[in-house]
């Protein structure tokens, strides 16, 4: 039996195994990936000061950290099944099986696809597939391609492709369909990016944000789209552009390329051929909370983060007994957040375990959390504060339906 | 010409470089050895990893971190093996998994 | 290859077209349509497809209650090999 599992070694479970481990807990952290830091290990960026962020290098402080306080690492480990018994929660992995009375589930964001006629194609991978294989195991994902889906996140990556030497052709739209939907109309791309501009990552902060809004943005804006598109960081961004396929006969070739009005409609007659020998696709994050679902954790759906997440409250209690959530599995935001999220996550662990006068500190962290969160350079979702106070009232709610069923049925005599 | 990015104008110069052998499909190749096979096979300009088992239309890697399967192959006969997440090692035998002889689309 | 033909569900190669025309004739749920196509139900276990199968049923469905829901996963969330089913 541990004191602790924490399965997901990201941020948001590194930090949490560090603070429980510096709390006397014996912890376990299980991952399926081979190396410890989860999607921080991609990460690289210039921050404001000049300083870059360098994922490999927070990931491996944040590890050492971990193992020097004799934190207890299954990396490459992938877990199937948890389960709860009397307080005592089991997870079941491909290799052994573990116990636990406080069990950590931060096991992150997968990538939302936009689909393409062609995109099963080798050749076309996540946008986050590329940015892995460029930045962590430093291998080109191609020579030249082209990333469909613009956001907060593709920019960033199409910036870190181009620092590694990948030409990136083009950072355009999927056309609008049924799934792409508001991803694939002009109109509705530039206001997002507007949204997020005032605390955009690199390659736009580094123009400095006043100068982007009135410069950069007004371009894309006040221009109405230029149909060649405009250049950030060498890369065309072609907001009027979309593909409408990746074609290829064993892998990819190329992409077609159209134009397409404000509403994302394809001008017929505009398309071209755009000989590419890998493609992004970048759809976004969703909160991966399968493992919450499976042990009856009750989900919200909230846009602003990201998707359907577990319900929890501010001290990352689920309301499963010995359950708790921290990281991108609560909403999708950057590092920073979900590591002051898995400290949080850490004390309220510790409490758990018996240990008294944590209180102060679990407040203290909590107010950290909300400054990290408002000092982001990164922010996925421009709502992402209101998408908080969304699932801190659905916990509310939960609570006082639970009390109300609780006196009605000590009323009404049922056991 | 290398697909490895040996020197990273933020990240600095590859400081691995213990290269160990491994076959995929028959065929000898290089890899570093811990990293993954994914990366391994694309430093060497393979991008199939497998065939669809129904409709035997080619696919290589897609998530590269675990979520998405596509690149699962064979390692030393065990099937269903994400290459995304295999550490290579010296004198590892890899297989495509491909399409099944009895499917047919229905 | 046209829009409809493009695949959704990468593990079952399930369509656009054969997920939009499930969802327009029986304007079901997300997790009917699944049943319904195989969508979402291969290898993966739906963690590529899931968020545009979603999407797909919202369009066509009378999905009003889509905010509070049990997700529906099932055990296990990783395949497991029958070797390893018999430990």
């Amino acid at each position: 039996m541990d004191n602790a599992i924490i399965i997901g070694a990201g941020p948001a479970g590194l930090t949490a195994a560090v603070t429980c481990a510096e709390k006397g807990l014996d912890v376990v952290v299980i991952d399926e990936y081979m190396r410890a830091g989860g999607r921080l290990l991609g990460q690289l960026y210039e921050e404001p000061n000049g300083n870059w962020w360098n994922g490999i290098k927070e990931s491996n402080k944040l590890y050492e950290k971990a193992v020097d306080l004799g934190v207890n690492f299954h990396l490459n480990t992938a877990v199937n099944n948890i389960e709860n018994s009397n307080g005592i929660w089991t997870i079941y992995t491909e290799r052994e099986t573990f116990h636990t009375p406080s069990l950590l589930l931060a096991t992150g964001a997968a990538e939302a696809p936009v689909p393409v006629p062609g995109w099963t194609l080798p050749g076309v991978m996540s946008v986050g597939a590329a940015q892995v294989m460029t930045n962590v195991h430093r291998v080109k994902p191609g020579e030249r391609g082209v990333i469909i889906g613009v956001n907060v996140l593709s920019a960033a990556i199409a910036m870190e492709l181009q620092l590694a030497g990948v030409e990136v052709a083009s950072l355009t739209l999927p056309k609008t369909n049924q799934v792409t939907q508001d991803a694939g109309k002009p109109k509705e791309v530039l206001d997002s990016l507007l949204h997020v501009s005032h605390m955009a990552p690199s390659p736009f902060v580094r123009y400095g944000s006043k100068l982007m809004k009135n410069d950069f943005m007004k371009k894309l804006g006040v221009n109405f789209f230029p149909k060649k598109g405009v250049k950030m960081w060498d890369i065309p961004i072609q907001l009027r552009k979309a593909v409408t396929k990746i074609y290829g006969e064993d892998e990819v070739e190329g992409v077609t390329l159209a134009t397409i009005n404000a509403d994302g409609e394809v001008v017929s007659g505009s398309e071209e051929h755009i000989p590419v020998d890998f493609v992004c696709i970048a759809g976004g994050l969703y909160p991966l909370a399968e493992l919450a679902a499976v042990a009856g954790c009750p989900f919200y759906l909230v846009e602003e983060l990201g998707g359907y997440v577990p319900l929890h409250n501010e001290r990352m209690e689920s309301p499963l007994e010995g359950l708790y959530v921290a990281g991108n599995i609560t909403g999708i935001e950057g590092a920073k957040v979900a590591a002051a999220q898995g400290r949080t996550a850490g004390l309220s662990m510790a409490h758990h375990a018996g240990m008294d006068d944590l209180d102060g500190e679990i407040k203290n962290s909590i107010k950290r959390t909300e400054q990290t969160r408002d000092n982001a350079h990164i922010q996925f979702h421009p709502e992402i504060e209101t998408g908080r106070k969304k699932i801190l009232q659905q916990w509310d709610a939960y609570q006082s339906n639970k009390e109300r069923s609780v006196v009605s049925n000590s009323r009404g005599g049922i056991t | 010409m290398t697909r490895r990015i040996l020197d990273h104008p933020i990240l600095g110069k590859m400081e691995d470089n213990n290269y160990v052998s491994f076959t995929f499909n028959q065929k000898g190749y290089k890899g570093l050895e811990n990293e993954s096979l994914a990366a391994a096979l694309l430093a060497n300009g393979i991008r199939t990893l497998r065939h669809h088992e129904e409709s035997g239309s080619p696919r290589g890697i897609y998530c590269n971190i675990g979520h998405c399967y596509e690149c699962r192959v064979s390692v030393d006969g065990q099937q269903g093996i994400r290459a995304c997440l295999t550490p290579v090692k010296e004198g590892m035998t890899v297989e495509s998994d491909g399409q099944l002889p009895s499917s047919k689309r229905r | 290859m046209k829009e409809d033909e493009m695949i959704i569900c990468r593990c079952e190669e399930v369509s656009y077209e054969e997920l939009k025309t499930t969802a327009a004739k029986y304007k079901c749920s997300a997790r009917e349509l699944k049943l319904r196509t195989r969508a979402g139900m291969g290898y993966c276990g739906g963690r590529s497809c899931r968020t545009m199968v979603d999407k797909i049923a919202a369009t066509s469905a009378n999905d009003r209650n889509r905010t509070c829901v049990s997700l529906k996963y099932q055990p296990p969330i990783r395949p497991i090999s029958f070797k390893n089913l018999g430990g």
